[in-house]
Order: C-alpha cells, then structure tokens, then sequence
C-alpha cells in the first residue's frame, strides 16, 4: 500500500513517460561533466591518495557524499593521513553553500513523503540542484516525478565516473610502472582548484548580477 | 596495515557524509513544519560567506600545486576567462586543466622551481611502495642527489614521513645513515601520523629516538 500525500496524485502512464524523457535529456550534460569529472576524481584518489583500495573508497565517497567538491578536496588531506575531525572541518567549510539551496526548495518539497525527502536533500548537488531549479513541472506530482529521476540519474553518473576512474588507475597500476602513471596524472590535480575558480567565478557573476539589478 | 586503512577511511567517508548530509538538510531541520519565508538576511548572509569560503579553498588548493611557478595562475586565468566566456563548467576545468598539465610536462617547471618543506610538508616519504622525493618515487640515492641539487643546507633538519604501511626501520636506518648522514645531512626527523622520532647524528654517534 503505497501512501500519497496530497497534492501527489499519482501521474498518467504517458505524462510520466513524457517526464522522464525530459528528465532523460536535461540530464545529458550532467552525463558529460559527471563521467568525466567523476574519473578524474577516482584517477587522482587512486594516484595520489596512497590507498590499497581506492576503487571502494571512491564508490563509497561518491555515493554517500554527493559532492564533486568533497571527492576532490579530500584527496590531499587523505594522503597525508590528516585527522577525521581535520576531515569534517574541511567539509563543513567547502560544503557550506549546501545549506542554502534546501531554502528555495522548502515550499515546493513540504508534502513529499519522508524517505523520497531524505533521497532529494541526500542528492542536492551543484548541478542537481541546478535541474531542479529551472524544472518547469508546475504539478507537483510531475515535479516530483522528474527530481527523483533527475537525482537518480546523476547519482549512477557519479559514482560510475568516480569508480572507473578508481578502478583504471588500480588495474593500470600492475601493468605500468608507478613512475609512469605519475607522469601521465601530473598536473591533473589542478581539475579541483578549477572547479573551485569556476564555482568561485559564478558565485562572483551572480552577485555583480544580483547588485546591477 | 590494511585494517588502519579501512579504519580510517570508513571515518574519512562517514564524517564526510555526515557533514555534507547535515549541510543540505539544515534548511529542512530548521523550517520543518512551519510555512515561514526565507528571513533576508540568512539569503544575504550565504551569498556573501559562501564566496568568501571558496575563496579561501581557491588558495588553499594552490598549495598543493606549483605555487612558486607563473603556470598555475596563467591556467587558472584560463579557467575564469572560459568560464565567463562560454558558462560551461566542464569546458573551463577542462581546459584549464589541458593548460596546466601541458605546461608542467614542457618542463617548465624545474627551471624556477623552489622547494618548500616543513614539518607538514616533508620532502622525503616511505611509502609501502618505495621512497618518494615530493610526488615522485625515487631511488634512496637519488633522493640525496635532489636534496644537494635543489641546495637545501646540510644545517636543516629533513623531515621524512614514514607510512603506516612502511615496517622496514632497518631501511629508515640505512637511509638515514648511509644515505643522509655520508651526504652530509645529519638532522633527520621521522614523522610518523603523530608521533615523531628523531636522530640527531654527532660525530657519528646517535641520540635520541
């Protein structure tokens, strides 16, 4: 017996077709940006992070903390072994911003049944959040409809990328000289620094946006 | 030691998840409930922090780079400058990122190359897979050589950083003594997580550990 609260009727085979194909195709350019960042994440975790299971940590990282910017930022303390509260102090400071995208979905999100509650708030990343915002879904029951799939969907695009990523260095690594593999990731821990200058740089765009307005 | 690293990783990825889960559903711990509006200043309040925060990142995670050497400023200049021409994230990490690793690979980094090591930074690693010298493995030899060709002074202490995973203490010695203490260098410090040990060589004779 399945509970529907109000205002979530449940949606019309073909409308929910029309919504996860919707769902489907807005999430593509999260596909791109989520495979490949995802396996520069598990690449670096797994190359610079000094750890013998590298591909399990980042699958569990990825899908626990869906944060593009934890599975980066984490990579540098973790391989000099710095403390678990170090750890947590670090993430309460680059995932600060967090706090304030669950505000604008207050309202829209108030009658959704607990756990499917827990799963959106669980899954509200950059880009998630981003799709979530700029639904044009009025009907609440659709609406819901296409943040669940739309979280589902860059949720597997995660912890895919991060686990490939992982996984290629760990099965490269029998078969390549350590020296090897160093050459050919140096450098590519600049992919996180870039992706704090970009959050960085939209951040800064919305507020002179925000004050010419 | 295997079972230190499932320790402290399950730790590493709890605490991560629980802080960043905590983060995303304060807003819905705070206004359960209730129909109230956002107050206006929390909104001010974030979009003026959450910069300032990433900011701070921004130069923290320089450290982790070539900081001494123009390259990682010119691809971060390259980063922004795509960002705010095309607004694609994945576009300006990427080529930011192509830049930075291009510029590296020229070689361009050992002319103006710098070293910087303290205690936290230990030039010199032990890892279960062999000795590092900064981000590259090395021979034992080889290590010295850097240390003399980047003209750090035989007066310094070296911190080495030994992994948990490293047992072999007769390899610490021999490094220590044949390696370092013939090349001259006779203050070494083994940091080890926490505890530190160290040897201070005189006249061939050791205190300390």
């Amino acid at each position: 017996m399945r509970s529907v609260s109000a205002g979530f009727s449940p949606v019309a085979p073909r409308e929910r077709r029309a919504v996860l194909r919707r769902a489907f195709v807005d999430s593509l350019p999260v596909l791109m940006g989520y495979t490949t960042m995802g396996f520069v994440a598990g690449v670096l975790l797994a190359a610079k992070a000094g750890l013998h299971h590298a591909p399990l940590w980042a699958f569990l990282s990825s899908a626990t903390c869906v944060s593009g910017t934890f599975n980066f930022a984490v990579v540098q303390p973790v391989s000099e072994r710095v403390s678990v509260w170090s750890v947590a102090l670090m993430t309460a400071g680059i995932n600060f911003r967090y706090a304030f995208y669950g505000f604008t979905m207050l309202a829209r999100w108030k009658d959704v049944p607990l756990v499917r509650k827990l799963f959106l708030v669980h899954m509200l990343s950059d880009e998630n959040y981003a799709l979530e915002a700029a639904c044009r879904y009025r009907k609440p029951s659709a609406n819901l409809l296409y943040c669940l799939a739309i979280s589902a969907m860059n949720l597997s695009y995660w912890v895919a990328g991060t686990t490939a990523g992982a996984l290629a260095v760990a099965i490269l690594e029998g078969a390549l000289d350590p020296e090897a593999i160093r050459r050919c990731t140096n450098g590519m821990e600049f992919a996180m620094v870039a992706l704090f200058l970009v959050i960085f740089t939209d951040q800064i765009r919305g507020m002179v946006r925000h004050a010419s307005k | 030691m295997h079972q230190n690293e499932f320790l402290y990783m399950f730790a590493v990825v709890g605490a991560g998840w629980a802080v960043t889960y905590g983060m995303r559903a304060l807003p819905f711990l705070l206004f359960s409930g209730r129909d109230r509006q956002l107050p206006p200043w929390v909104e001010r309040f974030g979009n003026l922090v959450s910069p300032v925060i990433i900011a701070a990142l921004v130069v923290y995670s320089y450290t982790g780079l070539a900081w001494r050497t123009p390259w990682p400023y010119i691809a971060g200049a390259l980063t922004v400058a795509v960002q705010l021409w095309r607004g694609n994230p994945l576009a300006s990490i990427v080529a930011g990122t192509a830049l930075y690793m291009c510029l590296l690979a020229c070689g361009c980094q050992t002319d103006a190359q710098t070293l910087s090591y303290d205690g936290t930074h230990p030039l010199i690693r032990f890892t279960a897979r062999g000795i590092k010298f900064q981000d590259e493995y090395v021979s034992p030899a080889e290590a010295v050589e850097r240390l003399k060709k980047n003209k750090v002074p035989t007066s310094d202490t070296i911190h080495v950083l030994v992994d948990p995973e490293y047992t072999d203490r007769h390899g610490l010695w021999v490094f220590q003594y044949n390696y370092l203490g013939s090349a001259g260098y006779r203050r070494v410090l083994f940091v080890n997580e926490r505890k530190a040990t160290s040897g201070v060589m005189r006249g061939g004779r050791r205190f300390g550990r």
